[in-house]
């Protein structure tokens, strides 16, 4: 995987001459997943790809694109995995990825230096609030794990959690994160919240309206990831967020980051000074058409494609998400990456298609058990 | 949320209202009855509604390709005619003229039904309600995960036409996951009526107290057949009716066809019938081919997903496979009827009609309806055989999904299984 090694340790993330690099490295991984999972082999036979379709940056899109829901429903691998990861899905309905030693190492590489990027790394300890689960041992899911990594970018002084296992189930304790809070107006030291933003975004709301105004120490952060699960419907947009944090926490608009990323594409992605998702050089993003599949233009709303060979455990080389997205050009955005950046807007289907039955069916499936 | 005594609570209520239901019941069942006329009144009212575009609001959150058709549905199901044939029809004769003096022989309402809803049809978990009322029932309705809360209002409408419903409906929104509840419910019922596959009747099963009466509604599938299949072109306008069928339905309906069969050896039959049905299924796909872009995504991975399941797996003998814009055919060389892997997926399948019998008959409990393409004078052999292997909807191939006014329901009048006979000595 000698290919992959030169791709993560490009010096610049978002350099933009690394498209052979990224190509070779593509290459790399697809013999790699070929060869080593007879599933991706069927695939890629099925659908005629070789090794030599992949000329061109330009032929990238034509590498077999695995939607994450072969994931939920098979469990696809390529070597023995040193951890594996899920994603949140609920009832059986998840992914479970595993990763290859060389693929970890590559992600605390690209880890550093996206973090260094963001200014994220700091020597000065701080107090961590994670609006996220509690790490326990049955928790495997990689929003977990992520959001433990992001608590040591900076010494942790401690860790207090909102949602905690108790009696076998999560649940979120808002009051006991605000009268730690609380305690921390005016603290030498500063504060850095790590999570769901719509946990954070209620957090902010149940303050403002108790009347409750801290002032955290500057070089607080608040960092989100993880998406906004199942509170579509309350979505805040961005600047009522950052309003809010102004006026609760005394954050600024510039100290708010964003990650996004998906257990299937464990690429960190980080949001600029302008809250924008630009495409780093470990990763590719196609833009597919939603009924056809074919690639679309910039600009164009579509099905997201996200391609990275940083693992080779698993073959996670091509994926589709079900999110829709834009992909738009660096230019437009002004902060100075020049890479495009992606856009989410939303998730395919909202709902669950409903078959005959199966709704009734699934249910009780729980139910029986 | 949960609808008790005519008035929305919030779930977090359950609890109680659960410890109170009991002696309500209780009172309902000693003190009162429910005729059969005050149900069809508000039911034929709010039908009435329906067709005069009251609840368009409502009807247009459906996700329904097509509202205005859930509407003339609606309107058509819920008519006065239809409700009064639909009781005379099912019910008639179920108590004999010529009893013996010294007996006889009433028909009651169960008592109380607690209804398992599916939710592949909007609307469908209200009128399974409707069939509990009819007969007089008190209704327990558990609604399915992926009900979108239309048939709350439907159901909270009803009762503000004619309160007296209001003692006859209980409506909750419990997850199947919370078994104390559901085994709550079930213990206060005297039938279990359940939609769904396997898992859902053996779960129920287990819930059921010993001696209620269990209401299967399980999966079934349906088929399409060509009789003629030499001449595909001569067949144009049934085909694109067809394919209409399949694309409206997206096959997700028990009657929707997963399989189309022709009456032939020849797989070159099967090859030549695609290259005619694909650009008329593709047409249909299109023009039925959902609203937002979401939707479109959402069944485009579903194919693409089905599409690799397929590579991957090669279990399937795939003779051929054509792929149109929203649409595919795929190609089998065995005779099997299966399911397809829907969302306007189809299986084309030969089947020469010396074998419809044994084919047919390995999957007797599934079998629904059968769409047929025929030569008109050979429609009645056919129809006589597919009712003979146990199918139990005969139509056209655009018909299949269509309501018929007055039809029975998977081979069985719904509302004779809503009832029981009581033997009164004279």
């Amino acid at each position: 995987m000698k290919y992959r090694h030169r791709l993560f340790y490009y010096k610049n993330p978002y350099d933009t001459q690394s498209d052979n690099a990224f190509l070779n490295a593509a290459k790399e991984n697809f013999i790699y997943q070929y060869t080593h999972c007879k599933e991706y082999g069927r695939i890629a036979d099925g659908l005629g790809i070789t090794a030599d379709t992949l000329q061109t940056i330009d032929d990238i899109p034509r590498l077999p694109c695995l939607p994450t829901l072969l994931f939920k429903r098979h469990r696809l691998k390529s070597a023995p995995t040193l951890i594996r990861a899920t994603s949140s899905g609920t009832s059986g309905n998840f992914s479970e990825i595993g990763f290859d030693i060389g693929g970890l190492l590559c992600a605390l590489r690209m880890s550093c230096k996206i973090a260094q990027k963001r200014r994220l790394i700091s020597l000065i300890p701080c107090h961590y609030i994670v609006m996220g689960y509690k790490p326990h041992r049955g928790n495997r899911t990689a929003v977990t794990k992520t959001a433990l990594c992001a608590t040591f970018l900076a010494p942790a002084i401690n860790r207090r959690y909102i949602l905690k296992y108790k009696n076998g189930a999560y649940s979120p304790d808002f009051e006991g994160i605000i009268s730690a809070l609380k305690k921390l107006d005016n603290s030498v030291f500063p504060v850095r919240f790590m999570g769901f933003p719509a946990y954070t975004f209620f957090l902010m709301k149940m303050m403002d309206e108790q009347n409750i105004h801290i002032r955290l120490k500057k070089g607080s952060k608040i960092m989100l990831g993880g998406g906004w699960k199942q509170f579509y419907a309350e979505q805040a947009d961005k600047a009522s967020f950052y309003r809010l944090a102004e006026k609760v926490f005394g954050i600024e608009d510039k100290d708010i980051v964003e990650f996004f990323g998906a257990v299937e594409h464990p690429i960190l992605y980080c949001d600029c000074p302008n809250h924008h998702f630009h495409v780093p050089v470990y990763s590719r993003v196609v833009i597919r058409d939603g009924t056809t599949l074919n690639p679309v233009p910039e600009g164009t709303v579509g099905l997201v494609n996200l391609i990275t060979p940083m693992v080779s455990a698993t073959p996670i080389l091509s994926v589709m998400t079900d999110d829709l997205g834009v992909l738009h050009s660096g230019s437009q955005c002004g902060c100075g990456i020049p890479t495009p950046y992606l856009e989410i807007i939303g998730r395919v289907a909202p709902t669950e298609i409903k078959t005959c039955a199966a709704g009734a069916a699934e249910a009780l499936k729980e139910a029986s058990k | 949320m949960i609808l008790y005594r005519g008035k929305i609570f919030d779930s977090a209520e359950q609890d109680r209202i659960l410890a109170e239901m009991e002696p309500y019941i209780n009172r309902t069942l000693s003190e009162k009855t429910l005729p059969a006329e005050k149900v069809i009144d508000a039911i034929a009212r709010l039908g009435k509604e329906i067709a005069a575009g009251t609840h368009d609001t409502l009807l247009a959150t459906l996700q329904a390709d097509d509202p205005r058709r859930y509407k003339l549905l609606a309107a058509a199901m819920l008519s006065r005619e239809n409700l009064e044939l639909k009781l005379k029809t099912e019910l008639y004769g179920t108590t004999s003229p010529d009893s013996p003096p010294a007996i006889q022989v009433k028909m009651m309402s169960l008592g109380v039904i607690f209804h398992i809803a599916a939710g592949n049809m909007d609307g469908l978990p209200a009128f399974s309600l409707a069939e509990g009322l009819l007969t007089g029932n008190i209704n327990i309705l558990k609604l399915p995960q992926a009900d979108n809360g239309i048939s709350l209002e439907i159901i909270s409408r009803l009762i503000a036409l004619e309160p007296a419903l209001k003692d006859y409906i209980f409506v909750f929104d419990t997850p199947s996951s919370d078994v104390r509840a559901m085994q709550r419910m079930a213990e206060l019922a005297d039938g279990i009526c359940v939609w769904g596959g396997e898992a859902a009747v053996k779960a129920v099963r287990s819930l059921a107290p010993t001696g209620a009466k269990l209401i299967e509604w399980g999966h079934k599938l349906g088929f399409c057949y060509i009789a003629d299949p030499g001449n595909p072109e001569c067949l144009t306008s049934e085909l694109s009716l067809l394919a209409e069928h399949i694309a409206e339905t997206k096959q997700l309906l028990c009657s929707s066809c997963q399989t189309i069969f022709l009456n032939t050896e020849e797989e070159a039959d099967l090859l030549k019938f695609c290259e005619t049905f694909l650009p008329l299924l593709e047409a249909a796909s299109a023009k039925h081919h959902s609203g937002t872009i979401g939707e479109r995504a959402y069944l485009t991975l579903m194919r693409h997903t089905e599409y690799l399941e397929e590579l991957i797996g090669q279990s399937h003998n795939a003779a051929g496979e054509y792929r149109g814009t929203g649409c595919r055919l795929i190609v089998r060389s065995d005779s099997e009827l299966e399911l397809s892997p829907m969302m306007c997926s189809v299986l084309v399948k030969r089947l020469p009609e010396d074998q419809i019998v044994s084919v047919l008959r390995r999957k007797k409990g599934l079998l629904q309806t059968a769409g047929l393409i025929c030569a008109p004078e050979k429609r009645d052999a056919f129809t006589e055989l597919f009712a003979r292997c146990g199918v139990t909807r005969i139509t056209t191939a655009g018909n299949m999904s269509a309501y018929f006014n007055g039809e029975a329901h998977d081979g069985e009048y719904a509302l004779r299984r809503y009832v029981r006979m009581v033997d009164i000595e004279v």
